[in-house]
């Protein structure tokens, strides 16, 4: 083989592909398996997702209420007796003003959560 | 992207790539269409992410490289032969030699490095442009011609 023109040989020996006409349906079933996985990865993201926005809801509309109670009804100190409704009372009355940190940090991460994500639940 | 709409494009694309990997894979017809198989697979999973700015088969042609470099370079529990002698192994039937009508030039082939052997192909089996293999393997146009030329030069030393 001497002074060979390799350009011809190597166009002339393209590789001969042997029929598979199942190549394409195995390709369409893995497809569908794909897309079977998928689909389970996002029930359950959106699963995730919901759960914390109706937890990060509950928190903003128990504390605004909490909130709302606490300045309505003020603690009269003279009224207080042993029950724990009172000892809650008195805690909220002391801790009113704190309260719209965690109302303020439920409402920031429900904006952030709602506003990244194009469909929600 | 819809499953049929990828099915469609991968439709016209299929046999230029499993040759390439046919040839890759010096002639394991199995192997390179698993390969195939994987790289489409791949391929539509991350068929969101294609903007358009290379041909679809360019991009598909790129994912199938990779999935042919991944596949040489994952460990194996069982030693595995080269592709030269992958191919040294095949018997010169009519019936498994169809691919391998010059079995010396596929054993040539396979003693090249990876992206020389590559380049050749993509350019003597596919007529693919040196814009697209630059693409396709992710190098320089000027590297890929510097490929091709050593590439051709290893080859004729070897069949000489």
């Amino acid at each position: 083989m001497k002074n060979i023109d390799i350009e011809s040989i190597l166009r002339d020996n393209r590789p001969q592909l042997q029929d598979n006409p199942t190549f394409l349906l195995e390709v369409e079933q893995k497809m569908r398996a794909v897309e079977g996985i998928k689909n389970e990865v996002d029930r359950q993201r959106r699963y995730g997702r919901t759960a914390v926005i109706i937890a990060l809801l509950a928190g903003l509309i128990v504390g605004a209420l909490a909130m709302s109670l606490a300045y309505l009804y003020p603690v009269n100190p003279s009224k207080i007796n042993d029950s724990i409704i009172s000892d809650i009372r008195m805690f909220m009355d002391i801790y009113k003003n704190y309260l719209l940190l965690p109302i303020a940090g439920c409402a920031i991460s429900l904006s952030l959560i709602l506003g990244r994500q194009k469909v929600f639940i | 992207m819809s499953p049929e709409r990828f099915i469609d494009l991968i439709r016209a694309e299929q046999e230029s790539l499993r040759r390439f990997l046919l040839a890759l894979c010096s002639g394991d017809e199995s192997l390179a269409d698993d390969i195939a198989q994987d790289a489409l697979v791949r391929a539509y999973v991350a068929s969101g992410s294609f903007l358009g700015l290379s041909k679809f088969s360019t991009w598909l042609f790129r994912i199938a490289y990779n999935c042919y470099v991944d596949y040489h370079r994952k460990p194996r529990m069982e030693t595995v032969s080269s592709d030269s002698q992958q191919a040294l192994s095949i018997p010169a039937t009519d019936e498994t030699d169809a691919g391998f009508k010059y079995q010396r030039l596929y054993q040539a082939l396979g003693s090249l490095q990876e992206k020389e052997k590559a380049t050749i192909i993509l350019h003597y089996f596919e007529d693919r442009s040196i814009k697209e293999i630059s693409s396709i393997l992710q190098i320089p146009q000027g590297t890929v011609k510097y490929y091709l030329s050593t590439g051709r030069n290893h080859l004729k030393s070897i069949l000489q």
